[in-house]
């Protein structure tokens, strides 16, 4: 079985304004359908910059990068924004919702990319499924800032998973919510491996990365994998 | 399918982004508006000044791409010409004479058809003489006649309907009626300075032609604006003939250089002319001398106009590149504003050129809006304008609005539009997802 998503190698260097500083250094993962990864590691460490290299959002300076067997290292943007339409969804820690829009015509901003066309009774059907899954289909007409936290978080959720991706990236999605909520969002992502998805889970929260079938720690620049059961 | 379906996201997300922002975008359509109304009234202005500057030359030259042609005095050349004239109707001949109209034996207020602001009986042994323009120059008289009531004009005979070549407006009565036989009371059409001549000075109505075998007693029909200075009477030239001959309208003492004839004449009809030569030629009369030259109205007011276009095109192209200063400073600030929307579309997959697109096409769209709205603007105040001031101001009146300046206004539109978009399209464009969404 092709794994779904095969990073070896990986590196990568950002330049700011000072000295060029070598972020990735040969990162080595493998994340199959279904499967569930969390990352953890400490501010600074590059966590950010991995996923941003994996859901191609930038490139890597060198390693390679299959996904699904095929190898898209260096895949030109107009490729790379057909897959990040098709193949990823994203969630962040800060929402990234537009405060002028419904929940629900947030959640259509996914299907409204310029990637192929569905007639306003799919998107909606869609939309509505969405953010079914995600418990607050009765926010539908809702703008984001009569919502908290957590239904918010949960709008960008659907909007990552409207498309059903093969993969989805979550950036410390419970870095902005409290303990309680945060195990609710946690659920919701978790429950889209079920479908077959395959999910990669930056975090500080030990308890939420445990419920991940995989924990790795990103350290100087590779991944290592981190003991079970590590107790804050 | 793929191009509709950007297109219609397109759609859907730049009609989201206005409706968002609308008292912004209405703002930044207001510093635009200016610019394209001052594009719009400097191309209007220009186009019916020159308009206004083009039938005034018609007037008085003769219509663009028409031919005038000048026959040497001769004793037969007006004979010979009226003949041949009467089968080409197509060319109108004018000769030119001067009559007195009032009491007989007596020298005229305006001697020598001065215009009458500066006419002046009191010229020392001199006597004048004026063209249709009004240029005088003075001739020796030693035996002035004593002053009298009398207005001197000059008479313009004319074979057939000269407004064909020369468009005068009618101002008041007929213009001449070329059917018909010639009337032995001679019928006249005034232009408007001897209608404002005979308005002021009560004249006895006896009409005195030098060279005439008799006194007539005219009838005004009309009266026409020849966009001359000097009083001017037109008359049909077979009635001016029918009393006085025209070998004799040369013995005029103090020209002393007889009839000649102006032929108005298109292109096509340039045959008759090499036939009347011929005719003319074997007449003995001296035709090295007919000269024919092409009217040239338009380049005439050409260059003359255009500089002065030119300087308010350069005026009004400023105030449009302050309108474009203000749809790029809107942009930019809006693109600023939206960096986090842009970062998070293209992260959903939106590619970079569909954003820049919509950037574009928004204030592409803003531009052609604001530009129609501009060009109404203009053709409105132009509609108002002329019928407020159409009345008294003759260049308003029932001017239509010059299509060019509709033009020129959409495109300055336009042009603004994708000057003040297009930077704010490539920032929108250029935004790195990673940076942005970095937590
Ligand atoms: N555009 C950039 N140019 C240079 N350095 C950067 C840039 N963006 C982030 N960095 C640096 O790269 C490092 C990794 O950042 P990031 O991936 O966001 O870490 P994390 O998500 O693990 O906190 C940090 O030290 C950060 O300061
Ligand atoms: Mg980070």
């Amino acid at each position: 079985m092709t794994a779904l998503i095969e990073l070896s190698g990986l590196s990568k260097t950002l330049t700011g304004q000072g000295e060029p500083r070598p972020i990735l250094s040969g990162v080595d993962l493998t994340v199959n359908a279904g499967d569930s990864v969390a990352i953890l590691g400490r501010s600074g460490s590059g966590k950010s910059t991995l996923l941003s290299v994996i859901g191609l959002f930038d490139r890597a300076d060198s390693g390679q990068y299959l996904l699904g067997g095929a190898d898209i290292t260096r895949v030109p943007e107009r490729r790379a924004a057909r897959l990040r339409s098709a193949e990823f969804g994203f969630v962040f820690q800060r929402f990234f919702l537009l405060k002028h829009l419904t929940a629900a015509q947030n959640v259509a901003m996914a299907l409204v990319n310029g990637q192929g066309w569905e007639s306003r009774r799919t998107r909606r059907a869609k939309v509505m499924a969405a953010l079914d899954r995600v418990g607050i289909a009765h926010l539908a007409k809702q703008r984001p800032p009569r919502m908290s936290g957590g239904e918010q978080q949960r709008v960008a959720i659907a909007r990552a998973l409207v498309r059903e991706p093969k993969v989805l990236l979550a950036d410390e999605p419970t870095g902005a919510l409290d303990t309680e909520t945060g195990a609710l969002v946690i659920d919701a992502l978790h429950s889209a491996t079920d479908r077959g998805c395959g999910l990669i889970l930056v975090t500080h929260d030990h308890a939420h990365a445990n419920r991940m079938h995989r924990v790795v720690r990103l350290t100087e620049g590779v991944l290592r994998a981190e003991p079970r059961g590590v107790a804050v | 399918m793929a191009l509709s379906g950007r297109f219609r996201s397109a759609l859907v997300i730049g009609g989201q982004s206005i409706r968002a922002r609308k008292l912004r975008t209405l703002l930044s359509m207001i510093s635009l508006f200016l610019g394209v109304l001052a594009v719009v009234a400097v191309q209007a202005g220009s186009e019916i000044a020159n308009r206004a500057l083009l039938a005034d030359i018609e007037l008085q030259q003769g219509k663009d791409g028409s031919l005038r042609a000048g026959l040497p005095p001769g004793p037969d050349t007006v004979a010979i010409t009226t003949d041949l004239l009467a089968d080409h109707p197509g060319i109108v001949g004018a000769t030119e004479t001067s009559a007195v109209i009032g009491e007989p034996g007596t020298t005229p207020i305006n001697p020598g058809a001065q215009p009458f602001k500066h006419a002046s009986r009191d010229q020392g042994g001199y006597a004048v003489r004026c063209d249709a323009n009004g240029m005088c120059t003075q001739v020796m008289d030693d035996s002035p006649a004593p002053p009298g009531e009398a207005i001197e004009v000059r008479l313009v005979g004319v074979t057939g309907d000269i407004r064909q070549f020369r468009p005068f407006p009618l101002k008041s009565g007929e213009w001449l009626s070329f059917d018909g036989e010639p009337s032995l009371s001679p019928r006249l059409v005034l232009n408007q300075e001897a209608a404002d001549g005979f308005a002021a000075h009560p004249v006895p109505a006896q009409m005195r032609v030098p060279g005439a075998s008799a006194d007539t007693t005219p009838r005004i029909t009309g009266v026409i604006d020849d966009g001359g200075y000097a009083p001017t009477a037109y008359i049909r030239a077979d009635e001016l003939f029918t009393w006085l001959n025209p070998a004799d309208a040369g013995s005029d003492p103090r020209t002393g250089q007889g009839t000649m004839m102006q032929l108005y004449l298109w292109p096509s009809d340039q045959p008759a002319l090499q036939t009347l030569t011929a005719r003319l030629s074997g007449a003995g009369v001296d035709v090295t001398h007919i000269y024919t030259s092409p009217v040239d109205s338009r380049d005439r007011i050409g260059s003359q106009l255009d500089v002065m276009r030119w300087i308010f095109l350069g005026m009004a192209a400023l105030v449009l590149l302050i309108g474009v200063a203000g749809i790029l400073n809107v942009g930019l600030a809006t693109v600023g504003e939206r960096v986090e929307e842009f970062a998070l579309r293209r992260a959903v997959g939106t590619p970079r050129v569909l954003l820049a697109g919509i950037v574009l096409a928004e204030t592409l769209i803003i531009g052609l809006l604001t530009a129609a709205a501009a060009v109404g603007a203009g053709a409105a105040a132009l509609e108002v304008a002329s019928t407020l001031f159409g009345p008294s101001e003759p260049l308003l009146a029932d001017v239509s609005f010059p299509w060019q300046a509709g033009v020129a206004g959409v495109v300055a539109g336009v042009a603004a539009g994708i000057l003040g978009g297009l930077l704010p399209a490539i920032r929108a464009a250029g935004i790195p997802i990673a940076t942005v969404m970095r937590a």
